[in-house]
């Protein structure tokens, strides 16, 4: 057997990961999403800080979060094995892959909760503004949906939350858009299916089996929605 | 119809620029529509943000607008239009 180096672990990766084709289809479905989510996040910039407007800054934030999520839902893992990590910090690679596995879910699953849930405040801000403790609100709930999705790997839990916060946020969304003066946009459906996609997402992680058959159809249809928001965005702030 | 705090702000940055770029404070509360105690939480958040400044000429005081403000007067369609396009 040949000595290894760095250059033959990296090779072993790479053939090891790219030849599964779902290992390769995650990571560039996740590199697309962060992507989309930054040209969003940095295209509004200038518009924010011209005027401060609180519900720019709560749309901005929901992308930099999903940027966030999405780095830590599976490119961070092409990043750590392809450096192998673990024979760097001399841990078995089960033991760390397992540690790590659980730190990187609880975070994924946080920030898109997060996402998830300033995207909603940045419509509805304008109604909630009175009452800052929302803000402090949607920590805690999504700190809490992390860690169940850690302590409890039962897919019945996961998919009641999941369904809760569908029929909760679609109804919100839904009367925000109906009580809106401004019906031109009609973004609600889009950010309606953003939801779906986000849940759907989530179920693909936590019950990998569950959706395994649709799991391209998945990707690419959260794509889709994200090259939507993105050309919209970079349509309306004009950079 | 009442005016939101966005068109309230472009209409105050539009009165100064239109007027040469320079205006006393009087002409622009009267041009502004607005309350004078409305008027100076307004000139002071303006100030504020950067997008109006005094300037002294021949011991009296005029109002000027910055960088940031002409940038706020041409950017001033799109922002209304983004927050429009998502419901913000």
């Amino acid at each position: 057997m040949p000595p290894m180096n760095g250059n033959t672990i990296s090779g072993e990766f790479f053939l090891r990961n790219f030849n599964n084709l779902g290992f390769g289809a995650e990571i560039i479905y996740s590199f697309v999403i962060i992507i989309c989510s930054l040209m969003i996040y940095f295209g509004t910039k200038e518009l924010y800080e011209l005027r401060n407007y609180k519900g720019i800054k709560y749309f901005r934030e929901a992308f930099l979060f999903f940027a966030i999520a999405y780095f830590f839902r599976s490119f961070i893992k092409f990043v750590v094995n392809y450096f192998n990590v673990s024979a760097i910090l001399d841990i078995s690679q089960r033991e760390f892959g397992f540690a790590f596995g659980q730190i990187t879910l609880l975070i994924f699953v946080y920030f898109s909760s997060m996402a998830i849930f300033y995207l909603l405040y940045s419509v509805m801000y304008k109604k909630w503004e009175g009452n800052s403790k929302v803000i402090y609100l949607f920590h805690m709930i999504a700190l809490i949906i992390a860690i169940i999705s850690i302590l409890f790997p039962n897919p019945l839990i996961h998919l009641s939350i999941n369904l809760i916060f569908l029929i909760i946020f679609s109804i919100i969304a839904y009367v925000s858009h109906k009580h809106s003066l401004n019906k031109k946009g009609g973004l609600y459906i889009v950010y309606i299916l953003l939801l779906v996609f986000w849940i759907l997402n989530i179920i693909d992680i936590l019950i990998p089996k569950f959706l395994q058959t649709y799991q391209l159809a998945i990707y690419l249809s959260s794509t889709g929605i994200f090259l939507y928001i993105l050309y919209k965005v970079l349509k309306r702030a004009g950079n | 119809m009442k005016r939101g705090k966005l068109e309230i702000i472009k209409d105050l940055l539009k009165t100064i620029q239109e007027n040469n770029n320079s205006i006393k404070a009087t002409p622009l509360l009267r041009k502004s529509n607005l309350s004078t105690s409305r008027f100076k939480e307004y000139f002071s958040e303006l100030e504020k943000k950067g997008f109006v400044k005094e300037i002294n000429h021949n011991g009296e005081k005029f109002l000027s607008l910055n960088e940031k403000g002409f940038k706020f007067l041409e950017k001033y369609r799109t922002i209304i239009d983004f927050i429009d396009e998502f419901e913000l």
